[in-house]
Parts: structure tokens; C-alpha cells; sequence
């Protein structure tokens, strides 16, 4: 956890679970930035602080059920489940969908990636490529930005995000790939030339 | 066969070893997959490298203040809202022209601003240009002129003037009241004109600008409070 040690933390957790409402106040706002910046890209910034919001409150009402070793993986369970469902109560007029119009359990065949073409022009700068990722992320099917967002940006283990999403590991292996493969193909399909260009 | 779903697992070094060896030692002889393996460990780095947005207020509840901090910002919120109501509707009933339409609107008033103002003034009162403003209203005119503001005044003085209602509105008009309700005297001057010739509303509960105090008041105590409820 940012700023705090892990030992600091568990301290702060417990402090926490015994009702301490200024220790678990300490570590919501060790998790907060991590937080949004998770539920921007999940629900989008119009609802991205009520999620947060929602989640802290959400977890410091049940903080005494809260028995893992990882605070951090427990809060971020409570804002991906909140982010999943407010997603999912979009579905009357959806912007991005929940799944794949056909989900396909053979990953190969999906995530046969698109092959650079000889007359792709080359993305000088990141900031551009960034730009590219950040669309194509907010094309993924929720589950699989979850995911993906969980490992690159958190920093999460397989383990842990099969955890926060209650997924099995190989769930969360096959969202990871197709993810990053469909961020992947969206450089690549603008241009993009990979780490050698 | 290239291990394709393989290959961010083991960017991720989140394969068995097994796993890891087979496809470790696929990358070896198939430049096809080390070049897809190059670009997916570059797409990672730039989804790691995403600008982190931060949010425009303080997320973490303020779950150490007091329970009752959170309904005393509401309540606050609504009686500064309700007293700024009052303050407008007060102001605007106030500002209202009631009387212009003539003997219409303006006798619905009267009975009860002038039975407020009569006791004070007493039989003895005068009636100068400032009693004028109720004389138009005043449909039981009795005999002195500050007892004939009233609508169940029951002066003593001067029973006799009590027959000529239209001579107390339009003397008192003039500041000569007194004598003509004494006199009796039948004036033919329209209670409507006189009306407009005193125009001293008469004041019906507290000023408007207690209520806009009151709406300051709590607005400034919402906001203290709401400060508090987001302070870090």
C-alpha cells in the first residue's frame, strides 16, 4: 500500500475492524486515488466518485466481516462489484457492454491478432498511443477491463484478481490475454509498429 | 502451434513451471511469437503508463465525525431554504398593490390590520394623514377617528358618527377627521381616492428581513457544517 508498510497497515486494519474510525478513515485515503482512477475507466467519471464513495462507505459498514490479508484486494472487491453493478443497471440503455455479443471459449480463434499491415504509418509519441489505449479500453467488455486494469495499472497478482472478481485463475488468465490482445490490435490497427517502432 | 494464450500469463510470470519452460523454450525457435510477446509487454507498459485521474473532492466518509453531523447539515440546509421562502413571499405580499382594484380586494384586509391598530391609538387618537391609509377599508367606521379604523370598534365617544361611514374615510383624509365625524358631516369624496393617497401598507407579521437573516443564518451553518463532514 502506498505510503503505508504493510505492518503499518495491518495495524491500521485492525484498529479499523475494532472500530476505529479515524484508523479506517487512514486507509481509505491510502486507496482512494487507486480506487477511482480504477472506476473512471470501469463506470466513467460521472459516476465514478458515488462508486468510490459507495465502496468505502460499503466497506467500513462490513469491516468486521473482512478476514483476508489484503485490505487493499478487499476494497478493491467491494468497487469492482460496485462498478459491475452500476454498469449492469445501464443495461436499459447500454454505452459499453457487460460481454462479447459471443463469448467464445476458445481463445484462440478471438484473439487471433490483427497483423500490421506494410503501410502503417508510425505513432511518433506515447501520449498519442495513449490516447489509443484509453479508447480501447473503454471498448472491453467490463469483466475484461477489470481484469486487465486489476493486473496493469494495480499491479494485482492473477491470484488476487480471481479473488477481487470471484472468478477461477483460468478465467482471469483468459481476460487478461484477450484484454491486452484487443488493446493490442487497436495500436496496431492505428499504426502502431509495437516496441520496435 | 504458436502458445498465443500463453504469452501475457508469461509476461505476468503467472505460469506453472512446466508451463513457463514449454513456451520459454517455443520463443526460443518462433520469432513470430517473441515479436507478438515484444508488443503485448509494450501494451502492458502503456496501460501501466495511463494518466491517473484524480478526483475533484475528498471520497473517504467521514465516518469519525458525530452520527448527528450529517442530518443537522440536511436540516440546516432546509430551513435555510424554507426561511429564504419566507423571506420572498413575505416581501412579495408586502409589495403587492392590495386596494388598487377598489372596494373589491381591499375590504377583505381591512378588518384585521385595522382592529391591530386601533387600541393603541384610543378613543383620544389623531387622525392624521397616516390613519387616512386604513380609512378606505374601514366598512363599520365608528366615532372618533382612530376608533373608526376599526371594524367592531366599540368607541365611546361621538356615537352619533357612527351613521356616516363615508365621512370618516374621506376626512381623515385630510387630517380633519375628528371634527367631521362629530359633525356628521356627509362627504362625497370615493373611498378608492383615498386609498391611493395614503399609501403606508399595513405590516403583517415579522419583517421579510428576519426571514432573510434566518436563511443566512442556517445557509452559513449547512455550509460549516458541510465543511466539516469533507474535511480531511
Amino acid at each position: 500500500m502506498k505510503g503505508v508498510s504493510a505492518e503499518a497497515s495491518a495495524l491500521l486494519v485492525e484498529r479499523a475492524r475494532r472500530g476505529d474510525a479515524r484508523a479506517f478513515e487512514q486507509l481509505a485515503r491510502d486507496v482512494e486515488r487507486p480506487l477511482y482512477r480504477h472506476a473512471v475507466r470501469m463506470v466513467g467519471q460521472a459516476d465514478a466518485e458515488d462508486v468510490v464513495q459507495d465502496a468505502l462507505l460499503a466497506a467500513w459498514r462490513s469491516l468486521t466481516s473482512f478476514e483476508g490479508s489484503s485490505f487493499r484486494a478487499w476494497i478493491f472487491r467491494i468497487a469492482t462489484n460496485r462498478a459491475l453493478d452500476r454498469l449492469r443497471s445501464r443495461r436499459r440503455h447500454p454505452e459499453l457492454p457487460l460481454d462479447p455479443p459471443a463469448e467464445d471459449d476458445d481463445d484462440r480463434s478471438w484473439a487471433e491478432p490483427a497483423a500490421p499491415g506494410p503501410d502503417l504509418t508510425d505513432i511518433a509519441a506515447d501520449r498519442e498511443a495513449l490516447v489509443i489505449v484509453e479508447e480501447a479500453l473503454a471498448t472491453l467488455p467490463a469483466e475484461q477491463r477489470a481484469a486487465l486494469l486489476l493486473r496493469d495499472v494495480e499491479g494485482f497478482a492473477y491470484e488476487e484478481i480471481a479473488s477481487i472478481t470471484t472468478v477461477e485463475i483460468g478465467t482471469v488468465k483468459s481476460r487478461i490475454h484477450r484484454g491486452r490482445l484487443a488493446v493490442r490490435n487497436a495500436l496496431v490497427a492505428r499504426g502502431w509498429k509495437g516496441p520496435a517502432g | 502451434m504458436h502458445p498465443f494464450v500463453e504469452l501475457s500469463a508469461y509476461i505476468d510470470d503467472a505460469l506453472d513451471s512446466s508451463a513457463k519452460a514449454a513456451v520459454g523454450t517455443h520463443l526460443g525457435s518462433c520469432a513470430v511469437c517473441r515479436t507478438r510477446l515484444a508488443e503485448l509487454r509494450d501494451t502492458a507498459r502503456l496501460i501501466a503508463a495511463l494518466p491517473a485521474p484524480v478526483p475533484s473532492r475528498s471520497l473517504v466518509p467521514r465516518v469519525s465525525a458525530p452520527f448527528w453531523l450529517a442530518p443537522m447539515r440536511t436540516l440546516a440546509t432546509l430551513a435555510s431554504g424554507a426561511a429564504l421562502f419566507l423571506f420572498v413571499a413575505s416581501a412579495v405580499m408586502s409589495a403587492l398593490p392590495f386596494g388598487t382594484g377598489g372596494g373589491a380586494a381591499a375590504p377583505a384586509f381591512a378588518p384585521v390590520s385595522n382592529a391591530s391598530r386601533e387600541r393603541p391609538a384610543g378613543p383620544a387618537g389623531a387622525a392624521g394623514p397616516t390613519g387616512a391609509a386604513d380609512q378606505r377599508t374601514s366598512l363599520t367606521a365608528s366615532a372618533s377617528p382612530a376608533a373608526g379604523f376599526a371594524v367592531n370598534a366599540s368607541p365611546t365617544p361621538a356615537p352619533e358618527a357612527q351613521r356616516s361611514l363615508q365621512t370618516d374615510a374621506t376626512k381623515a383624509v385630510t387630517g380633519t377627521a375628528a371634527p367631521a365625524a362629530q359633525r356628521g358631516e356627509n362627504v362625497t369624496t370615493s373611498p378608492v381616492v383615498v386609498a391611493y393617497s395614503a399609501p403606508e401598507r399595513p405590516q403583517l407579521g415579522p419583517s421579510p428581513w428576519i426571514w432573510l437573516v434566518l436563511a443566512v443564518g442556517f445557509g452559513a451553518l449547512a455550509f460549516v457544517l458541510q465543511r466539516r463532514l469533507r474535511a480531511r
